[in-house]
């Protein structure tokens, strides 16, 4: 069995080996955001140097910066298209699943379609529209093209094909109609799946880059993302005050990561792409 | 199948619509008519501000084809996209084996490594930037503590590419990982079994079990992961800005600049079509891969 322990040896080694990769380049911006500026201008090393929260508080507290607002706003838009979009999408999931209408087919077959196109072809249509309306540093400029979300329709509708048709029928000889039927007979067994979608549309939401940047000029209304690439590029020279502000957008993700591990690793496992 | 029959009935059926219809809705308008739209766009010389749209059918495509930026910039794409796809693929496998071959401590493993993945795109910018950053970054400092002379990975020509690709193989591998480790879950413990009986060794245990049922897999993977990050925008956009000189600008941050920067929508559109055409064959690819990944019975 020795060659079995050596093994075992090297597989640690290597597996602790990537754990710090993956955990070092986090801590060490952390350090830098905690020590005094000059530090950052240093090449890092393992001691301490007046760790404060210094830092951390002048990010939240800079006129020009409007850091709280950014939070706010990402908080806000994050949550308000997790809500909106699971209502919208599980309606029409649980349509297409189970009601028929005239050209069913036909409209699940554009959407298949569709599906493969990708996103960047609708970017200038849409940002054109989104002026057009006057909707440019307005909230529902972000949250209204974000409603149609094609893969988590398919993904809630795969959840109900899965229930037995039983549960329906009993629901419907004790007289309940097509809505009551969707809210207290249907729903409790997708829990699953809209918890998972759920979390990774928040996430996807909250870490947006791209739409929040060309949609949110005022410094007001950016998004987290948004404020805080404007503050890389134009406050080089106070790298501990960006690293801060980092924080502000790495330590609620990683929050509901940890509580919400199994579903985030479920969500990721059914949407097949494990994230980006 | 027994079907609730009243909910067929005309009545109903109208209300079925209610369902999908705010979906329906939205889907139009924010996907299925700006499909459309482009196209239309990517005829017209149409600057984003002022009414002046000319029809000038394919001059925008025939002007692509001559413009040297484009190439470059789709040059430096498929460079990222084939370095960062290839190293993902095979290092989360790696990963996923060696993960799989160990119970103990396997969740905190799997744990760490999916954390670099939850983060936002703009926070893992900022530190892969000071990290790669040459004079006071982490990891020209770790190299030199064993002697290796402090390299500046972003602002060489060769360099900056493969610097970005590794980046994001570092922010990305816990995703494949996870695709990874579901498939090692399914496969039957009896093959390892018989395999044991007979004698076989972990190495060949791996390369003539384990590879051969993961194949359906990793070919997924391969693929997905290239789609992925041919569209890639925020490494050249958060890191570099598309440099030194255009060695990093990618086909979505020339899109970028174009339409966002130089307001030329109707040649953006040309932009984003192109690029479109290419990923959607790709996707196409995919979906026959897929549907074979489905169909593997052990």
């Amino acid at each position: 069995m020795k060659s079995n322990l050596l093994g075992r040896l090297l597989t640690h080694t290597f597996l602790i080996l990537v754990g710090l990769a993956c955990l070092l380049p986090l801590l060490f911006s952390l350090k830098i955001a905690l020590e005094p500026t000059r530090f950052a201008f240093q090449a890092p090393t393992w001691d301490w140097h007046d760790p404060s929260l210094e830092h951390f508080i002048e990010v939240i507290q800079r006129q020009d910066l409007l850091l709280p607002n950014w939070f706010v706003n990402s908080l806000f838009l994050s949550s308000t298209i997790v809500i909106l979009q699971l209502s919208i999408v599980t309606t029409a999931a649980y349509g297409f699943a189970r009601l028929t209408f005239p050209g069913r087919n036909f409209l699940f077959m554009l959407l298949l379609f569709t599906m493969m196109v990708p996103g960047q072809v609708t970017m200038i249509p849409v940002y054109t529209m989104i002026r057009d309306l006057k909707l440019l540093d307005n909230y529902l400029g972000l949250i209204l093209p974000a409603m149609a979300n094609v893969f988590g329709l398919f993904m809630i509708r795969q959840f109900f094909l899965g229930i037995p048709r039983d549960f329906e029928e009993a629901a419907m000889i004790d007289g309940a109609g097509r809505w009551r039927t969707l809210f207290v007979v249907m729903l409790p067994q997708v829990r699953a799946g809209l918890v998972a979608l759920g979390i990774l549309t928040f996430l996807g939401s909250w870490n947006d880059l791209f739409w929040p940047l060309i949609v949110m000029n005022k410094l007001e209304m950016r998004t987290l993302p948004v404020g805080l690439t404007v503050l890389n590029g134009s406050y080089g020279a106070e790298r501990a005050l960006v690293m801060a502000g980092a924080f502000f957008s790495i330590v609620p993700a990683l929050i509901l990561y940890g509580i919400f591990q199994k579903r985030i690793i479920q969500g990721s496992m059914l949407s097949g792409l494990g994230g980006r | 199948m027994l079907k609730p029959k009243s909910w067929r009935t005309g009545r109903y059926i109208a209300g079925n619509y209610l369902f999908i219809l705010p979906f329906l809705a939205f889907f139009l308008a924010f996907t299925a008519i700006p499909i459309v739209q482009a196209v239309f766009m990517s005829l017209f010389d149409w600057p984003m501000l002022g009414k002046k749209r000319n029809f000038i059918g394919l001059q925008n495509f025939i002007k692509l084809m001559d413009d040297g930026i484009w190439w470059q910039a789709l040059r430096n794409t498929l460079f990222f996209a084939a370095m960062t796809a290839g190293g993902l693929t095979a290092f989360s496998l790696f990963v996923s084996l060696q993960l799989n071959k160990r119970g103990n401590g396997r969740n905190l493993y799997r744990f760490l490594f999916y954390i670099p993945v939850v983060l936002s795109v703009a926070a893992r910018g900022i530190v892969i930037g000071w990290s790669v950053s040459t004079q006071y970054g982490l990891v020209n400092a770790l190299l030199g503590t064993i002697g290796i002379p402090q390299i500046n990975w972003l602002g060489e020509k060769e360099l900056v590419i493969p610097t970005l690709a590794i980046a994001t193989l570092w922010w990305g591998f816990g995703g494949p990982m996870l695709i990874y480790l579901a498939g090692l879950q399914g496969i039957p413990k009896q093959l390892y079994e018989a395999a044991e009986i007979d004698g076989a060794s972990q190495f060949t245990t791996t390369r003539k079990i384990t590879l051969p049922l993961m194949a359906p897999s990793i070919f997924f993977v391969l693929v997905t992961q290239v789609i992925a990050h041919i569209q890639v925008f925020g490494q050249s956009y958060l890191i570099t800005g598309g440099g030194p000189g255009r060695e990093s600008y990618t086909s979505i941050f020339y899109l970028y600049q174009t339409a966002w920067r130089y307001y030329r929508m109707g040649y953006g559109s040309s932009i984003a079509i192109s690029l479109a055409v290419i990923i959607l064959v790709l996707t196409l690819f995919q979906f026959v891969v897929n549907r074979r990944r489905n169909e593997v019975e052990y």
